[in-house]
């Protein structure tokens, strides 16, 4: 591929097919400067999906693919594929400008060798359009052998699953159910870890947006993909206690500091390591892990599981500092760290201001549930506990309360149940252990003697009008106050940054989060960057985790000297309208799989993890609920196969601005579609085929192994040809098909001949089969064309003078046709039996083509062709000045004429863009006659 | 003496491998001296494979190179290329052509045909041994261009290539440029006139400084090559005197009274011994038509001062660097008596329809009788399987449909009857067709088997036709007027043409392509280039795109001044030669003169841009002083030896159905699809036919095949055989 510096071109050409090379080929050749867009994958139009091309019987491919290799390698010619033109605009000095979208491929076209590793090991199967949907082919893939440029492509089709696309850490959901599905459990596995390092806690306890975005819960119940993860992450790290050693990018030499080391922390630093930095993390606590540790309780996240997913951060030589708590960023930067990354989350309780809450017995509930995770566990037995606040961490430590022995434990929360900020199945599971939650209350006074506290005086409170945030407001029910005895009050009524360190070193927001850039998460320091709860406010682990992933995004590309702002972070696609998978589900209801949890008299008391792994069986039976949302399964076994690292889901829809002198337009034409002809039952019936599906079936690169019906493999002994489907036809039915067919009164010029070419194939390869074309004229008019219809009638060929009026299946389920006709040279109708039917289908306009001008329109014909404006004298002329047309894209055409008149358009671009230093006469009448006059030579003016 | 050779033998998808047994050649050529590299490949010609051809001689450090594939014709430059791109010589590569001349021709011999192919491949190894190194010769081209011909395709090249820089010669053989379509009052699809089209374009053609146009000019002798042809024009006197004014000239041809027949009007009428075509014929200068003056001395005398009868034929040498040929078509003359031409007033040409149309503004009068009915007996001297001319005219079907519309448009009320083979109004020109039918003509299709008969009855015309629309029922018509359809022939001096530039003819006697898509404007002479309907029959804008496309092709060839050419030249021992000037005077191409070498021996000289290597100086030496860079006696002998060296070929049926689909291995496909899985448990322990998969598996036989097919596809299943029936595959896993 040729790299034009500047993005300024003598022409454009708009298709790659025989025309579109043709034409471009011809201008390069001629010095100029070509820009060839094609939307297709590959260059080669329709020609290179041809067996063989009449009336030489040369294979399509041989003639073509030194074409493509040549247009593919001229240094003045630059491709640019998977493209569409957005828009042509004519300037006012005469040129073009004109936009382009370049779509992904996902594959770094420089590194890929077309070695279709990735194509092997793709587990989803997709229609194969080169090859007339008669096979499949892989969603990672090569569109076809001789493809030039032989590039994968992963064809993602503009979405991501609801799953992976919900999901703030870019984690691949379905990505890795398919994986599990297949037992692939380590696969699944490094899937996980390609984006957050932490799989074993997040199986535990991650709030899955997953889920909850899943399509299968329209239909029942979302699919359990939370256990499913802890099922592969425990099985994984059952197999693997120690981390194994993971590869890193070449060293960077650049050092990082992270401050934290909860979620948005390590994923920093594991994000960071990965890409070559050396990074030491900074955390203030006495064990690493953040909220992971200190937050989430024993029988819901286990430690040793916590210390194994750090291992997965630690392997890649990260240090953690424990008890280090950071106050001065600039330090860092005089220490030798060329980056700061603060994720130091929201370690700070709200307090309520509650008078008496100095009482011994009142405690925030960061302090209790750090000290219960990893300091001194109180002994609450025979107590009973008041958990003040509706949220996650209320219910922790309501739940942590009863397993120290607490008698009696009540959760109070202001508003009623239904705005419960915490997750609802552990208010469920809190309430199965015994937890009382008692709704529209809150404490008014905490009242104690001798300084320990005693008893608590509640209000009643009712629910006002919405507010900004949309929670209905609660507001205390006058006179409705009392007191109650208690023994311990744990207030969790909200977490806050603690960053009132690092004021006057970087900007803080007025809650006390970080500000940074949205994009970037760049403080107000050029090298300290930020994340997580630190900067959003306290959320969730996967939310964080996404943070610390993006910031390490950006800082390396800083590191690097890099602009952060040409990059994007992420490789989601927006998810699949989930009424297109719903409406192509065809199961039956299937509720999740219910696993094991400890039986409730056992777990109410226990730090035992309170849910039980699947077992094998179930995670299975759990992926099969999956309804595979997307078309590609984002399982990245292509990414891990790729033996040139070729592959790269990030890669993003990019828009092109170029300049040209002069377009050429080779788009080409359509086949008609022949499910608008419903009386011959294309798609109705296995065994009606179209004309290029036949090609597709005697061309040497067939999907099949042989030329065979389509509906059952059958050897086909007896052909029928249904000339002029679509063509010369002004009864075309209009419903079926809306804008792609309409009546279509002109021939197409093309079928007679290839019809016939494939007769003589066929006779070729299938000796005993008949072969009857049913036909009106036959159109056998360029040069040699008479002659090969001669010659195939004399092979054997039987054509008939008739037009089918209708085409049946038989009765008897062999799957054969009868074909209804009227035979006009005996003025009857007839019925005749095949057993494989095709249609001769015609040639319409690609109607996209006008779409691509804006201001001045390109003018079409009175059959949407592209208007030859002066079709005889100046063939190549269009109804703007500088557009040129070559090819199907002005009318039918077959490759000679396509050829030719690419040709043609080459040489009247050539003169247009020589306009301006045109050898134009000044003294008109030296144009001369050469003439012998009476004295010797001279010249007679005219 | 090469060493270190890569050997590629190709399947062409099928073509080869159908019969040549590629697979059992390519290890057998391992084992021969000097190859290092042998591989049977899909299609070297891919791109892919050109990429892996490029890494082998670059890892194995090849010295030479030999694709045994198809024609050279249509890939000698590709691999050339690839030899070059590798940093190998491109002439250290020798083409076998084993499809042209192994699998096609012996296709019902297949093991015999692989003994050839072997012999073949072997002979270009031991020839690619002592391949040389050559360097591709820079040739000057002269930055002018000669075009042939000035009809609408012609003049429209003409004016291209001035555009594009390129000094111009547009030679005509008439005295009057716009060939055929001049003769046009009406062009089809447009209406537009033939006259004026031609008008605008002559006035184009004025406004370029860079070109010359050569009326009543013929082209005489063609020396030289591409880069520089020098060629001679004769110009044809017109007698006129240049000098005299257009008043004058034209108070002469008013005084003429002699007549002629007039040929542009297809001899329908006569014009004056002074004529121009028509009145506003280009350029405006009239031409006296000298022969039949010459028995007139009086009106000779009388108009000496404008007349000059001893005005002589001119020869103009020019140099041009390429040469379009553009010298259009004859319209097929029906034979005396055919479908009655000649014996029975009233048969007349489509020309000469078209001829009286224009000439009869009010009422279409024939023979002094107005023409109320017409009949067209279409493929007259077309389409005929015994016949000279068995190809199609393409362009007559739709002109003839476009003169009978406007016949009625013109004339009111006129019947039309069309006789008809096929009705080739191909593409948007059906239109016409179905506008003709619309309008009341009618059509009976005859075969030409059973042609329809003309005669003659008293005063009136009976054509008879067997109907095949109407269960051939014989059809009676008195049409006023029989047209015959005629088609487009070769020009009658296309031979001569073809003799001076050495242009190949077809079958259908016009001037031969290379190849109607890979080089559709190019002949096998560099440097000479075909347009519009010297090729093949074609409409104005067919014929028009077709030129343009070969003014495109010698835009590029001249752009810089120099071109590379094939280094395969005849070469002099000086040593050895005496200077007969055998060769010379052989020679074709005027590539060998008396030369001196610097010790003063006189000596054959070859003029290596002019030498096209054809070779046939090298016999004709008495003292085998000559001898061609690449058909050296050494290569040609060490191939006759390859060729009969005994060739062991492993029994086996190499006729054995070639799969020709992608070669995946699917070992490492972890995850099929549920459905795949099912296919597999069917086949698990035997090989199974689709329907009887179908049984097993209780899916729709549409899909067992759909997946069925992509799982052999990508290798996962093979297939094995067919039943007895020979109706289904079996498959097995693979």
């Amino acid at each position: 591929m040729n790299k034009q510096q500047n993005n300024n071109y003598d022409t454009l050409v708009i298709g790659g097919g025989i025309a579109g090379q043709e034409a471009a080929l011809s201008l390069a050749d001629m010095n100029h400067k070509v820009l060839l867009v094609e939307k297709g994958l590959s260059i080669g139009g329709k020609m290179i999906q041809l067996s063989k091309v009449f009336p030489t019987l040369d294979c399509a491919a041989c003639i073509t693919t030194p074409k493509m290799s040549e247009t593919a390698r001229h240094p003045n010619i630059t491709l640019m594929l998977n493209s569409e033109i957005d828009g042509i605009d004519k300037t006012a000095d005469g040129d073009f400008d004109i936009n382009i979208t370049n779509k992904p491929r996902y594959v770094i076209q420089e590194n890929c060798t077309g070695c279709q590793e990735c194509e092997v090991v793709c587990p989803e199967v997709r229609s194969d359009e080169y090859n007339t949907n008669l096979a499949g082919r892989k969603v990672a893939y090569i569109p076809f052998s001789l493809a030039n440029p032989r590039i994968a492509t992963i064809d993602r089709q503009d979405h991501s699953a609801p799953c992976i696309n919900a999901c703030p850490g870019g984690v691949k959901a379905y990505g890795y159910i398919t994986l599990a599905r297949n037992g692939q459990y380590e696969e699944a596995m490094k899937l996980h870890l390609e984006d957050i390092p932490f799989p074993g806690s997040l199986g535990r306890a991650c709030y899955h947006p997953c889920q909850s975005a899943c399509t299968r819960g329209m239909v029942e119940e979302p699919v359990d993909i939370r256990k499913i993860k802890r099922y592969f992450s425990d099985w994984y790290y059952e197999k693997y206690p120690q981390a194994p050693s993971v590869e890193t990018k070449e060293k960077t030499g650049k050092k990082v500091a992270v401050i934290g080391s909860g979620p948005a922390g390590i994923t920093a630093a594991y994000h960071l390591a990965l890409k070559g930095h050396t990074v030491t993390i900074f955390e203030a606590a006495p064990a690493a892990g953040g909220m992971l540790r200190l937050a989430l309780p024993e029988y819901r996240a286990p430690k040793d599981v916590v210390d194994r997913d750090l291992q997965n951060i630690t392997v890649l030589s990260v240090d953690i500092e424990v008890n280090k708590k950071i106050t001065d960023l600039k330090s860092l930067k005089e220490q030798g760290f060329d980056a700061v990354f603060v994720g130091i989350g929201t370690h700070k309780a709200t307090a309520s201001g509650t008078a008496g809450s100095d009482l011994k017995g009142v405690i925030d509930c960061l302090t209790f549930l750090r000290e219960a995770n990893i300091g001194k566990r109180e002994d609450l037995t025979g107590k009973k506990v008041m958990v003040i606040g509706g949220g996650n961490t209320a219910i922790d430590a309501a739940r942590t309360s009863l397993r120290l022995g607490a008698e009696k434990v009540i959760v109070v929360y202001r508003r009623s149940r239904e705005e419960m900020p915490c997750f609802a199945p552990e208010i469920e599971e809190a309430e199965e252990e015994g937890v009382e939650i008692r709704v529209l209350r809150n404490p008014v006074q905490y009242i104690g003697e001798n300084g320990q506290l005693t008893q608590i005086r509640l209000t009643k409170m009712q629910l006002g009008e919405k507010d900004a945030s949309g929670r209905r407001s609660a507001e205390p029910i006058a006179g409705s106050e009392y007191v109650e005895e208690v023994d311990y009050v744990i207030e969790a009524i909200g977490l806050r940054a603690d960053t009132a360190a690092f004021g006057g070193q970087v900007e803080l927001n007025r809650n006390g989060t970080i500000r940074t850039d949205a994009t970037t998460l760049q403080t107000s320091v050029e090298y300290i960057f930020a994340g997580g709860d630190t900067v959003t406010g306290s959320t969730t682990l996967i939310e964080a985790a996404g943070q610390g992933k993006k910031a390490a995004f950006y800082m390396d590309k800083w590191l690097r000297g890099m602009q952060m702002h040409d990059f994007e972070e992420g490789d989601k696609l927006p998810a699949i309208d989930k009424q297109i998978v719903l409406n192509r589900f065809k199961g039956e209801k299937r509720p999740q799989v219910k696993n094991a949890v400890i039986p409730l008299a056992e777990r109410a008391r226990s730090w035992e993890e309170v849910e039980k792994t699947f077992t094998e069986e179930e995670m299975k039976a759990s992926t099969q609920r999956c309804l595979d949302c997307s078309n590609c399964r984002e399982c990245h076994q292509c990414v891990n196969i790729c033996p040139a690292n070729a592959i790269d889901f990030s890669q993003k829809t990019k828009t092109v601005e170029i300049k040209a002198k002069s377009v050429v337009v080779t788009t080409g034409y359509k086949l008609f579609p022949p499910s608008a002809k419903p009386n011959y039952g294309y798609t109705k019936y296995a065994n009606v085929i179209d004309a290029m599906q036949m090609d597709r079936l005697i061309a040497p690169t067939r999907p099949f192994n042989n030329v065979l019906r389509p509906g059952d493999g059958k050897v086909p002994d007896n052909i029928a040809y249904i000339l002029c489907t679509g063509s010369r036809d002004s009864a075309i039915e209009n419903g079926g098909c809306v804008s792609d067919c309409s009546n279509n009164p002109i021939c197409s010029q093309i079928c007679c001949m290839y019809s016939i070419k494939q007769a003589q194939l066929l006779m070729g390869a299938l000796p005993m089969a008949d072969i009857t074309i049913y036909y009106m004229d036959i159109r056998a008019f360029g040069k040699g064309y008479e002659e090969f219809f001669q010659q195939t009638k004399g092979m054997g060929t039987n054509f008939v003078k008739g037009k089918v009026a209708k085409i049946r299946e038989t009765d008897d389920g062999k799957g054969d046709l009868i074909v209804r006709y009227e035979d006009v040279t005996k003025g009857v109708v007839k019925e005749a039996r095949h057993d494989l039917v095709v249609l001769s289908v015609g040639v319409v306009p690609n109607k996209e083509v006008p779409q691509m001008f804006r201001g001045e329109i390109l003018a079409l014909d009175d059959f949407n062709f592209v208007k030859q404006t002066d079709e005889l004298v100046s063939p190549a002329l269009t109804s703007i000045e500088g557009v040129f047309v070559a090819g199907a894209a002005s009318g039918p055409k077959d490759i000679p004429d396509s050829i030719l008149s690419a040709g043609c358009a080459a040489s009247e671009v050539a003169g247009y863009l020589s306009r301006k230093e045109a050898l134009l006469d000044d003294k008109k009448g030296r144009f001369t006659i050469m003439q012998q006059a009476t004295k010797g030579k001279s010249i007679l003016q005219q | 003496m090469r060493q270190r050779i890569g050997v590629y033998i190709c399947h062409c998808g099928g073509n080869i491998s159908d019969y040549v047994d590629v697979e059992e050649l390519s290890k057998m050529f391992h084992k021969e001296d000097g190859v290092v590299v042998s591989k049977d490949v899909m299609f070297a010609c891919a791109d892919s494979n050109q990429k892996a051809m490029v890494e082998d001689i670059q890892q194995y450090n090849l010295d030479a190179i030999v694709v045994a594939s198809c024609s050279p014709k249509l890939h000698l430059h590709t691999f050339r290329a690839v030899a070059g791109r590798a940093g190998l010589n491109p002439n250290n590569y020798v083409q076998v052509n084993i499809r042209e001349q192994c699998s096609w021709p012996h296709s019902d011999r297949p093991r015999e045909a692989t003994v050839k192919a072997a012999g073949l491949i072997r002979a270009g190894i031991n020839r690619v041994v002592y391949s040389e190194a050559l360097d591709s010769i820079e040739i000057e081209v002269k930055k002018a261009a000669m075009v042939i011909g000035a009809g609408i395709s012609g003049m429209k090249a003409a004016i291209d290539l001035a555009r594009a820089g390129n000094e111009v010669y547009l030679v005509e053989k008439d005295y009057f440029v716009g060939g055929h379509i001049a003769q046009q009052e009406k062009l089809f699809m447009t209406g537009q006139s033939g006259k004026e089209i031609v008008k605008r374009l002559y006035d184009e053609m004025k406004s370029y400084k860079n070109i010359t146009v050569f009326t009543g000019a013929t082209v005489s002798k063609v020396t030289g090559s591409l880069g520089s042809f020098n060629i001679e024009v004769k110009v044809k006197p017109r007698f006129i005197n240049g000098k005299m004014d257009k008043q004058s000239v034209k108070r002469v041809m008013d005084d003429c009274q002699v007549t002629v027949r007039d040929r542009f009007n297809e001899g329908l009428t006569t014009r004056k011994a002074i004529y121009k075509n028509y009145p506003e014929a280009l350029p405006d200068v009239p031409v006296v038509d000298m022969e039949a003056l010459r028995d007139h001395p009086d009106f000779l005398e009388k108009h000496k001062a404008v007349i000059n009868p001893n005005e002589q034929e001119e020869t103009i040498a020019l140099l041009a660097g390429s040469v379009l040929v553009t010298t259009g078509f004859d319209n097929y003359e029906p034979k005396e008596g055919e479908f009655g031409y000649k014996n029975i007033p009233n048969v007349i040409t489509l020309p000469q329809l078209n001829r009286l149309m224009e000439l009869s503004p009010e009422k279409l009068v024939y023979n002094g009788k107005e023409i109320r009915s017409v009949a067209f007996i279409y493929c007259v001297g077309s389409r005929q399987k015994k016949g000279e001319n068995k190809y199609c005219s393409r362009q007559c079907c739709t002109s003839t449909i476009y003169t009978a519309l406007q016949l009625k448009e013109k004339y009111g009320k006129i019947q039309n009857y069309h006789l008809y083979r096929d009705i080739r109004t191909y593409g948007k020109q059906e239109i016409l067709y179905d506008r003709a039918s619309k309008q009341g003509d009618l059509f009976f299709k005859y075969e030409e088997k059973e042609l329809p008969t003309v005669e003659m009855n008293g005063n009136a015309i009976t054509l008879k036709v067997k109907d095949y629309l109407t269960n051939k029922k014989e059809l009676e018509i008195t049409p006023d007027l029989v047209v015959l359809v005629t088609g487009m022939v070769a020009r009658a001096d296309a031979p001569h043409i073809s003799e001076l530039f050495k242009i190949p003819i077809g079958n259908d006697k016009f001037f031969n392509e290379i190849h109607p898509k890979l080089k559709p404007v190019e002949t096998v002479i560099k440097g000479v280039y075909i347009g519009g309907t010297c090729q093949g029959p074609k409409n104005v804008s067919e014929a028009v795109q077709s030129s343009l496309a070969g003014a495109s092709k010698i835009t590029a060839l001249l752009k810089s001044g120099t071109v590379m050419g094939d280094p395969v030249v005849a070469r002099i021992d000086a040593d050895v030669c005496t200077w007969c000037g055998k060769c010379a005077e052989v020679c074709d191409y005027t590539a060998i003169r008396e030369t001196i070498t610097k010790a003063g021996k006189h000596i054959a000289g070859v003029n290596r841009s002019v030498c096209t290597g054809c070779g046939i100086c090298a016999p004709v030496c008495p003292v085998n002083a000559i001898e061609v860079a690449k058909y050296t006696d050494h290569e040609i002998e060490a191939m006759i030896d390859g060729f009969a060296a005994e060739v062991e070929i492993r029994e086996e049926d190499v006729s054995a159905v070639n799969e020709g689909k992608e070669d995946f291995v699917a070992a490492h496909m972890k995850e099929y699809p549920q459905i795949w899985k099912d296919i597999l448990d069917t086949l698990d322990t035997e090989k199974k036919t689709i329907p009887e998969m179908v049984d097993t598996l209780n899916m729709a036989p549409e899909m067992v095949t759909w997946h069925l097919m992509t799982m052999n596809k990508y290798g996962v299943v093979s297939p094995a055989g067919t039943n007895d029936k020979e109706e289904y595959y079996y498959y097995k896993i693979k």
